[in-house]
C-alpha cells in the first residue's frame, strides 16, 4: 500500500471513533500522567537541588565529619588564594528560658544549634530579623534563634536564653535557612551562638554528640574544575582523611539526591504498574472495537487488503489513539506537578520545582506509545486471522492462528515490558523482578478466570435438576451463563480488577501497618524519655529530682565514648578507606547502589564515636545467638548487635582495639547478640564485661518513664539545674517521624488513586465495550419476558462474580505483598489483617458491579424493537 | 511467492485497460485480448472441488467434487435451494475459503497454494464482488467505498474512475453520502460500482437482489448487466430467482453439494431493455 493511500485509509478509519477514543485515551492518559508526574517531579527536584547546590551547602567545598577537625588544619591546603572559611559544630541540646516565676524553672526546648566562627552562609540566604549578617548579630553572649522557639519558649528579642547553662541574649531571629530542607525529621527549631558562645557553654565536653563541618569559599569566578581539584588537594593533605566527607557543590548532595533516586525508582514502578493497568484496558478496548470491525475486515480481505495491510492499518489507528493517550496524559502529568507544591506545600519546597523537564515529557509519550501498541498486539494480531468468508457466512470459524506469530507476540509483549520497566526504574534487575511478579500475577489472574469459565460452563442448565429452587431463578443461571459465553470479556477484566486491587490494597496495607507502628503508644513500660550526658556525679541528684516528680521505672547505665582504633590489627582509618574503595570496584548497577550504601554504614560504622556500656547481665530484650557471656570478672570481653557485627566484619574471636580519650583498649569479641529495638529500652551495640571499663571517663545515659502530661515540667526542672543534660522526648520524636511519614504515604497514596482510576476506566471501558452485543441480549431476554429487574439481577450476578474472583485474588496478593514489604523492607512484623481485605474484597465487588451497571444502562433502557431492528 | 508474481504479470493488460474509459472497455461477450490473441484458457475451473464443515460431532459436505469451467466473459448462473452449496462455491472460487480437497484455477493458475497475502492480491487484480448484504463500510462515503478497490490496485485517475461508476449506478450526486444515509438500493447500487471499480475480469454476486424488493432489483439487475456488457467482465451469479437466471448464458443447477445438471440458454449478450419491463 501506497504511503499517501495508507494515510487516507487510516483518516477514514478514524472517523466515528469518539466512543473508543474516549475509552482507550482514558486509560493510558491515567497511566502516563502518573508516570510524567513522578518522573517530572524527580526531575524536577533533582535539577533543583544541581542549581541550588550552592545554597543547599552554603559553600562551595564542605568538609565534614563526626570528629573536630585536626587543630592544625589550614585551609590554606587548597592551593586557591582568597579562600574564606567558616567553621560550624552542630548538636541537639535543651535550651530554657530564665524563671520567670520565683522557684519555678522557665520552660525549655530541645533545639538544633548551631555554633558558627565566621561568615555564614557562603551562598544562599539566612533570612534574619534585623536584617544584618550573622556575624554581626552574634558574638560570645549572643544567640539568634527561630521565630519557632520565641513562641515556645515565650520570648522575645533582647530577652535571655540559657543554653548550657549560659546566658545568651537573642540578638536576631531566624526567618529562613538555606540549607534546610522540609523532607528531613528535625528534632527541633534552630538556634545560632558563635564558636565562642559554644565555648562558654562546655557543651563540646567529653561524649557530646557533635558534627563538625568547615565551609570554604573561593573566590567569585573560580571554575568548578579548580573547586574540584582544590577538594582532591584537601583530602590529601587531612590527616585521618577517612574519618571526613570533603564535598564540593558540583556533588550537589549526593546523599539527598540518592534518597531521590530511591523514592522515584518506588514510586516510578507504582506508576508503571498504573500505565500497564491502563495498557489492559487498552488491549480490551482494542478487542471491543475489532470485535465491531470483523464484517468490515473481512470486506477488505475480499476487496484485495492483504492481511498484513489491515494489520499496518489498525496498528496505525492505535499508534494515533495512543499518542493521543500520552499526550493527554502528559498534559495531565504536567498538571499535577503545577498543582502539587500548591496543594501540598510542606511536600515539596516550591522553590526547588521545575515542572518543565522535556527528558519526564519525553519518557511519558514513549512509554504511553509503548504500553498502547505493546498491549495491542495480541487483539491487534487477530485481525489476521478473520477469515474473508465471513462476507458470505457470518458464522465462518477465525482462521487458525500462526504459532510463530502467537510465540513472537507473546515474545513482544513480554520483552516490551521489561524494557519499559528497566527504563522506569533505570535496573535491569529491579525491572526483571517486576515483570515476573505483574506475569506471576497476572497467570494467576489468567488461570482463575479460566478456571471460573470452566465451571461455569458445568452448571447444569436446567432448573429441573437437584439445585435447589434459587436455581431455578433465571437471572441466576443466565447470569453465571454470561461469563462462560463466546467473547465474554471475563479474563481481561479479571486481570485488569485484580491487578489494580492487588497494588491498591498492597498499598493502604503498607500504610496502615507503618502508621500503626508511629501512631500506636508507647508500650505500657516502655520509658517515656530518655536523658544524655549525664555526668556521673550529677545522677544521684538526677535520679532523685526524677523520682520526685513522679517517674517510673527510673534506669540508667554507662557510657564510655570511644574511638575504634583498629580491628584485628588492621586500622580503623586503612579500614574505612578500604570500605570507600570497595565501591568502585562493583560492576554491577545494583552491586555499586548496595555497595554505596553498604559501605557507607560500615564507614559510618567505623568513623563515628562508639558509645560502650558494661554490665553484669545482658537486658531481657537481647537474646544471645553466638557465643556466651562473661567468662569472668575483669576479662577484656565484649559483645556486639548481630547487625553492627555484619557491618563491620566481626566474628567471634575479633580483636577490637579502642581508642578512649588516647588510652588504647583491646577488647575480644565473645558473644553476639539480637537486640528488639522496638521495646524503646536501652541498648547498645558494644557492651563490655563488667570491671573494665569502670575507671574511664564516663557519663549515664538514663531511660525513664513519666507521667503524662508532666514531660514538659520535668524538661524544664532539668534544663535549669542540669543545663548539659538532654533530654529526648520519644514522643515527640515519634511525632515528628509520624509527619514525615505521612508526607510520604500521601504520595503513595496519590499514585494509589491512579492506579484504582485506571481500573475503574478500564471496568467501565470493558462493560461498555460490549454494550452493542449487550443491547441484543437484553432486546432478546425483554422480548422473551424478562423483566428489566430480572436483566439487571441478571448482569448483577456475572460482574458481582467477575468482581469476587478479581478481589479475592487482588486481596490475597495484596497481603502477600504487603507482607514482603513490611518484613523485609521495614523489618517489621506483620500479621494478617482479615478486616481491611474482607473490606477490600466488598468495595471490589460492589465497584464491579456498579460499573458494570452504569455502563449497562444505556442498553437497559431501549427499547427491544429499536435494537433488534438495528441488528437485521 | 511464484504464483503471486505470475498474478501480477497476469495483470498487467487489465491495468493497463484501466485507463480507458467504461465506454472503450472490452467487447461485450468476449475473452480480453491479450498479446498472444484470444486467450481460450478457462477463466475459472473448478476440478472435483470439495469442502466439508464440521458439524459437532459429525462432517457435513457442503460440495462434493464438483467439477466446473467458467469461460471468459460467461454469464452463469448458480441455482440451487438453501444449503445446496451455492455461497460455499463463490467463496472457494474467491479464495476466500480453502477446499477440502480439489482445486480451483483462475485463468490456468492454481490457487490452493496461495497465501492469505497473495490470495488478497489475486482479488484485489482479478475478482469484484457484489453480496446480498451490500457489505459497504460503514464508515467510508458511498464515493470513498468505490475508490477503494482503484485505490488499492494503484489505477491511475482513481476519482475520476469512481465519479464514472458512480454517474453509471445514477448515484453522481450522492456520492458524499455515508451507507446508513443510503436506502437498499442505492447501498447495492454503489456496492455494483465498487465492484467493477478495478476492472476485475471476474465478477462473483451472491442473491445480489436479495435484500431488495422487485422494482428495486430489477433496476439493480439492469445496471449489473450493463455494466458488465461494458466491461466485458465475466460473472457468476448465485440466485434463487428464475427470473434472474434466466439471464444468464448457463444455468448450473446445484443440489446437495453437487452440481445436478447444466443449461446452456444461449443469450450471449443480456439485453437490459428486456430487463426493464417486469
Amino acid at each position: 500500500m501506497k504511503p499517501s493511500l495508507y494515510a487516507r485509509s487510516l483518516a477514514r478509519e478514524s472517523r466515528g471513533a469518539r466512543g473508543r477514543l474516549t475509552f482507550f485515551v482514558a486509560c493510558l492518559a491515567v497511566g502516563v500522567s502518573a508516570v510524567v508526574a513522578v518522573a517530572g517531579v524527580s526531575a524536577s527536584l533533582d535539577d533543583g537541588i544541581r542549581q541550588e547546590a550552592r545554597q543547599l551547602l552554603a559553600a562551595d567545598l564542605v568538609i565534614a565529619g563526626n570528629r573536630p577537625l585536626p587543630g592544625g588544619f589550614d585551609p590554606a591546603a587548597a592551593g586557591i588564594a582568597g579562600v574564606l572559611a567558616t567553621r560550624i559544630e552542630e548538636t541537639v541540646t535543651v535550651v530554657s528560658a530564665p524563671a520567670s516565676v520565683p522557684g519555678r524553672p522557665g520552660p525549655s526546648q530541645l533545639v538544633e544549634l548551631k555554633a558558627v566562627s565566621g561568615d555564614y552562609p557562603f551562598y544562599g540566604r539566612l533570612v534574619l530579623r534585623p536584617a544584618r549578617p550573622l556575624s554581626a548579630l552574634l558574638d560570645a553572649r549572643t544567640a539568634v534563634v527561630a521565630s519557632e522557639l520565641l513562641a515556645r519558649l515565650r520570648l522575645a528579642p533582647g530577652g535571655n536564653l540559657r543554653i548550657g547553662g549560659q546566658s545568651f541574649r537573642i540578638g536576631g531571629v531566624v526567618l529562613s535557612e538555606p540549607d534546610r530542607i522540609g523532607v528531613a525529621v528535625t528534632f527541633g527549631p534552630r538556634v545560632f551562638i558563635s564558636t565562642a558562645g559554644l565555648a562558654r557553654t562546655g557543651l563540646a565536653g567529653v561524649g557530646s554528640r557533635f558534627s563538625h563541618r568547615l565551609l570554604l569559599a573561593f573566590p567569585a569566578g573560580t571554575s568548578g574544575p579548580a573547586i574540584q581539584a582544590a577538594a582532591e588537594r584537601l583530602k590529601r593533605g587531612l590527616p585521618n582523611a577517612s574519618f571526613y566527607r570533603v564535598e564540593t557543590y558540583r556533588d550537589a548532595r549526593p546523599e539527598l539526591r540518592e534518597n531521590l533516586a530511591r523514592v522515584e525508582r518506588f514510586l516510578g514502578l507504582v506508576a508503571l504498574l498504573s500505565l500497564f493497568i491502563g495498557g489492559i484496558g487498552v488491549a480490551q478496548t482494542v478487542r471491543a472495537w475489532l470485535a465491531g470491525r470483523l464484517d468490515a475486515i473481512a470486506v477488505l480481505k475480499c476487496l484485495g487488503m492483504r492481511p498484513r495491510e489491515i494489520f499496518a492499518l489498525y496498528l496505525g489507528q492505535t499508534a494515533l489513539l495512543g499518542l493521543a493517550g500520552s499526550l493527554a496524559g502528559i498534559a495531565a502529568g504536567v498538571a499535577v506537578e503545577l498543582l502539587l507544591p500548591r496543594l501540598f506545600p510542606d511536600l515539596i519546597p516550591a522553590a526547588l520545582l521545575h515542572p518543565w523537564q522535556p527528558a519526564a515529557l519525553l519518557r511519558g509519550l514513549a512509554l504511553g506509545l509503548g504500553v498502547a501498541l505493546l498491549f495491542s498486539l495480541p487483539p491487534l494480531s487477530a485481525v489476521q486471522r478473520v477469515p474473508a468468508v465471513r462476507v458470505l457466512r457470518r458464522e465462518a470459524e477465525p482462521l487458525p492462528a500462526h504459532r510463530l506469530a502467537v510465540a513472537a507476540t507473546a515474545a513482544a509483549l513480554g520483552a516490551g515490558v521489561l524494557a519499559l520497566a528497566t527504563v522506569q526504574s533505570r535496573s535491569l534487575r529491579l525491572g526483571a523482578q517486576f515483570t515476573c511478579g505483574v506475569a506471576l500475577a497476572t497467570a494467576i489472574l489468567a488461570a482463575a478466570a479460566l478456571l471460573v469459565t470452566r465451571a461455569v460452563r458445568r452448571l447444569p442448565r436446567d432448573s429441573s435438576s437437584r439445585w435447589t429452587r434459587l436455581w431455578a431463578r433465571p437471572w441466576l443461571r443466565q447470569g453465571l451463563a454470561a461469563l462462560a459465553r463466546p467473547g465474554a470479556a471475563t479474563m481481561g477484566a479479571t486481570v485488569a480488577l485484580g491487578l489494580g486491587v492487588l497494588v491498591v490494597l498492597a498499598m493502604s496495607l503498607v500504610e496502615r501497618r507503618l502508621a500503626r507502628e508511629f501512631t500506636r503508644d508507647l508500650p505500657l513500660d516502655a520509658p517515656t524519655a530518655f536523658l544524655v550526658d549525664i555526668q556521673p556525679d550529677q545522677w544521684p541528684e538526677v535520679a532523685e529530682l526524677l523520682r520526685r516528680s513522679g517517674a517510673r521505672r527510673v534506669e540508667s547505665v554507662p557510657v564510655v565514648t570511644a574511638r575504634l582504633a583498629a580491628i584485628d590489627g588492621v586500622s580503623a582509618e586503612a579500614l574505612a578507606g578500604r570500605r570507600g574503595g570497595d565501591r568502585s570496584r562493583r560492576g554491577s548497577e545494583r552491586g555499586r547502589r548496595d555497595g554505596d550504601r553498604g559501605g557507607r554504614e560500615q564507614r559510618w560504622a567505623l568513623t563515628r564515636e562508639q558509645r560502650l556500656t558494661y554490665m553484669d547481665r545482658l537486658p531481657a530484650d537481647n537474646q544471645l545467638l553466638q557465643g556466651r557471656m562473661w567468662s569472668g570478672p575483669g576479662r577484656a570481653e565484649v559483645s556486639v548487635e548481630e547487625g553492627f557485627a555484619e557491618d563491620l566484619g566481626l566474628r567471634l574471636g575479633s580483636k577490637l582495639r579502642f581508642d578512649i580519650e588516647g588510652v588504647p583498649l583491646d577488647l575480644t569479641v565473645t558473644s553476639i547478640r539480637s537486640v528488639n529495638w522496638r521495646g524503646f529500652g536501652i541498648n547498645f551495640f558494644l557492651v563490655v564485661a563488667p570491671g573494665v571499663l569502670e575507671q574511664a571517663p564516663q557519663q549515664r545515659l538514663a531511660a525513664v518513664r513519666l507521667p503524662p502530661g508532666g514531660e514538659q515540667r520535668i524538661q524544664d526542672e532539668l534544663a535549669a539545674a542540669y543545663p548539659n543534660v538532654t533530654m529526648l522526648r520519644i514522643r515527640e520524636i515519634l511525632d515528628k517521624v509520624r509527619k514525615v511519614l505521612a508526607r510520604i504515604a500521601l504520595g503513595v497514596r496519590f499514585l494509589g488513586a491512579f492506579t484504582v482510576a485506571a481500573g475503574i476506566a478500564i471496568l467501565a471501558g470493558a462493560v461498555s465495550a460490549g454494550s452493542a452485543r449487550r443491547s441484543r441480549e437484553v432486546a432478546l431476554l425483554k422480548t422473551l419476558g424478562m423483566t428489566r429487574g430480572g436483566v439487571v439481577a441478571n448482569f448483577a450476578v456475572e460482574y458481582a462474580l467477575v468482581g469476587l474472583v478479581a478481589g479475592a485474588i487482588g486481596c490475597g496478593g495484596a497481603a502477600i505483598l504487603a507482607w514482603g514489604v513490611v518484613t523485609r523492607g521495614f523489618e517489621l512484623p506483620q500479621e494478617l489483617e482479615p478486616l481491611p481485605l474482607a473490606v477490600g474484597l466488598l468495595a471490589t465487588i460492589l465497584l464491579t458491579v456498579t460499573a458494570g451497571l452504569a455502563a449497562s444502562a444505556r442498553a437497559l433502557q431501549r427499547r427491544p424493537i429499536e435494537v433488534l431492528r438495528d441488528d437485521a | 511467492m511464484r504464483a503471486c508474481v505470475a498474478w501480477w504479470t497476469h495483470s498487467k493488460p487489465a491495468v493497463a485497460a484501466a485507463g480507458r474509459s467504461l465506454t472503450g472497455a472490452r467487447q461485450p461477450g468476449s475473452a480480453p485480448a491479450t498479446e498472444a490473441g484470444v486467450d481460450r484458457t478457462p477463466r475459472i475451473e473448478l476440478i472435483r472441488l470439495t469442502r466439508r464443515l464440521p458439524s459437532g460431532e459429525r462432517e457435513l459436505t457442503i460440495l462434493d467434487e464438483v467439477d466446473l469451467v467458467i469461460a471468459p466473459g460467461e454469464f452463469a448462473a448458480v441455482l440451487g435451494p438453501s444449503g445446496s452449496g451455492k455461497s460455499t462455491l463463490l467463496a472457494l472460487m474467491a479464495g476466500l475459503d480453502r477446499p477440502t480437497s480439489g482445486e480451483v484455477k483462475i485463468d490456468g493458475q492454481p490457487i490452493h497454494g496461495l497465501s492469505e497475502d497473495e490470495l488478497a492480491l489475486l482479488r484485489r487484480h482479478k475478482i469484484g464482488f457484489v453480496f446480498q448484504s451490500f457489505q459497504l463500510l460503514g464508515n467510508l462515503t458511498a464515493r470513498e467505498n468505490v475508490l477503494l478497490p482503484a485505490e488499492l490496485l494503484g489505477l491511475p485517475d482513481p476519482i475520476g474512475r469512481a465519479d464514472e461508476l458512480l454517474a453509471a449506478v445514477g448515484l453522481e450526486d450522492r456520492g458524499h453520502h455515508y451507507p446508513s444515509q443510503l436506502s437498499g438500493g442505492e447501498q447495492q447500487r454503489v456496492a455494483l460500482a465498487r465492484a467493477f471499480a478495478a476492472r476485475p475480469p471476474i465478477l462473483l454476486a451472491d442473491e445480489p437482489t436479495g435484500n431488495l424488493d422487485g422494482v428495486t432489483g430489477r433496476k439493480v439487475l439492469q445496471i449489473l448487466a450493463e455494466l458488465r456488457r461494458l466491461e466485458g467482465t465475466t460473472l457468476v451469479l448465485v440466485t434463487h430467482d428464475p427470473a434472474v437466471a434466466a439471464l444468464a448464458d448457463r444455468l448450473i443447477h446445484l443440489r446437495d453439494g453437487r452440481v445436478e445438471r447444466e443449461e446452456e440458454v444461449g443469450a450471449p449478450v443480456l439485453d437490459p431493455a428486456a430487463l426493464a419491463t417486469p
